[in-house]
């Protein structure tokens, strides 16, 4: 199906959709009581039959986007498939009836941002390792290396090993202001 | 992982006086990028051990991600002696550019003692020769 | 399959600008710390200490900076070569040499006085390509200037 028509079948079966379209991708965005019925239209109505990546992005105070990228082999169309979860709340319907190639990546985004993917049959963390507290792609994880390492780019060029008078360091970059390690 | 006999080449103008035990069995232990540098190595090198005595050399080639580092582990410990390590590539040497990351570990050396550091990133396949000969070179008679 | 091509422990046939090791020429450098500042792997150490000139006749004094330590820790170099690029001094240079392997990790962190002895394996820059605009050191130097080949 053309574009056009893929945007209009969207507009008719998926009410809560925003949908943009521009050189080749469309991206959907739906609410998160249609996520399902969107993955569905995706596969079966605009012959999305690739799953590429199920990912999120940290909004931060606005929750947690969910992202999926499918592909359609015979229109060559890419569709990102988008939708928000509270933070205080991130739970989401699993993918993984209509399309088992998101069972690793639900359990992957689910360690790093801690969306709970309901239905999921084997919601285990895939890449850290055991015993691993937090979830490390979150916007508030910052990587605790950067700060309580010192950074060589910190001292002045002609400041000797230690400064003679305490004064505001320059913080070095990937570390929030303020911030220091527990 | 494989392993793979290894006669080393001469450098140009080398001479016979005092040359080197010339075989090694490397085992492989390719991780990461620094995987395909070490096979670029060793698929030009291969040979057949003229005796059965060859220093047994792991070459931790790649991020040892903190997932991986029992196994790595692991891999050392079922090397049959005379064994050495080789730590290929800045990953591996001190964690290189994941120095900062929350799941790797900081160099195969918090885990496993090295012998012979070659950096680069990746290191060329010959850096893996240089390493090898200044490991044999280094060897001794420990087992 | 082709054939792979036999392994040269050598540098002679290495590309221009292959990058082997970092090399430093000590006389240009003003530790203005940018390339401290820019590496993303923070393996730059740099200590230095600043110093009064006095001036001939009875000009104002000047301070400048003085190196007392400049090192690079090759076990966290990823070879980017950001630092390269930002030093606003042409203090830093690649080098093709990979030949340096260490026994013991400390070894790989070259301190000033190694990585001035990189210094002679830095090759020449290589030939602007055919065709190119002339080089600004031409330009500058006002019509009739050689061409690339000649200046300098």
């Amino acid at each position: 199906m053309t574009g056009g028509q893929l945007l209009g079948e969207a507009a008719r079966r998926l009410p809560g959709a925003r949908c943009a379209a521009e050189e080749g991708t469309v991206t959907i965005d739906v609410p998160r009581e249609e996520w399902l019925a969107a993955l569905a239209f995706a596969r079966d109505t605009a012959g999305c039959d690739f799953f590429d990546w199920l990912t999120a992005v940290d909004e931060q105070e606005k929750g947690l986007a969910v992202v999926v990228h499918l592909y359609s082999i015979e229109d060559r169309r890419h569709l990102l498939v988008r939708t928000l979860v509270p933070p205080d709340d991130p739970v989401l319907p699993t993918a993984t009836p209509l399309f088992r190639g998101a069972a690793w990546a639900e359990r992957e985004t689910h360690e790093m941002f801690g969306v709970v993917f309901n239905g999921h049959p084997g919601l285990a963390p895939l890449l850290l390792p055991d015993g691993f507290e937090g979830h490390p792609l979150r916007k508030d994880f910052p990587l605790a290396t950067r700060a309580a390492q010192d950074w060589p780019g910190a001292r002045e060029p002609g400041e000797r090993a230690a400064p003679a008078r305490p004064r505001r360091r320059l913080v070095p970059p990937g570390v929030p202001e303020g911030w220091s390690p527990p | 992982m494989v392993a793979v006999d290894l006669p080393l080449p001469r450098r140009h103008g080398e001479t016979e006086a005092a040359p080197l035990p010339a075989w090694v069995r490397v085992f492989d232990a390719g991780l990461a990028c620094c995987a395909v540098e070490v096979s670029a190595a060793l698929r030009r090198c291969a040979g057949q051990l003229p005796g059965d005595t060859a220093v047994n050399v792991l070459v931790v080639a790649g991020t040892v991600t903190d997932k991986l580092a029992p196994l790595v582990l692991a891999a050392y410990h079922d090397l049959p002696a005379p064994r050495r390590v080789l730590s290929f590539g800045a990953c591996s040497n001190s964690g290189g550019p994941y120095w900062d990351s929350y799941c790797v570990t900081k160099g195969a050396d918090q885990l496993i003692p090295v012998d012979v550091y070659v950096p680069g990133c990746p290191p060329r396949p010959e850096a893996l020769i240089h390493g090898l000969r200044l490991l044999l070179s280094a060897a001794g008679d420990r087992p | 399959m082709t054939e792979p091509p036999a392994l040269d422990l050598d540098t002679g046939h290495l590309p221009p600008r292959s990058r082997g090791v970092i090399a430093l020429l000590e006389e240009n450098c003003t530790v203005c710390m940018l390339c401290a500042r820019e590496c993303p792997d923070w393996c730059i150490y740099i200590e230095s200490h600043k110093q009064t000139v006095p001036a001939p006749d009875s000009g104002r004094p000047r301070v400048r900076n003085v190196l007392d330590r400049f090192a690079i820790d090759f076990s966290l170099c990823m070879y980017c070569g950001i630092c390269i690029e930002a030093c606003p001094y042409d203090a830093l240079f690649w080098s093709p040499e990979f030949g340096y392997p260490e026994t013991g990790i400390a070894g790989l962190t070259h301190e000033r006085d190694r990585l001035r002895d990189w210094m002679p394996t830095v090759p020449p820059p290589p030939a602007h390509d055919p065709g190119a605009p002339p080089p600004r050191e031409a330009q500058a130097a006002g019509p009739g200037a050689g061409p690339a080949g000649q200046a300098g």
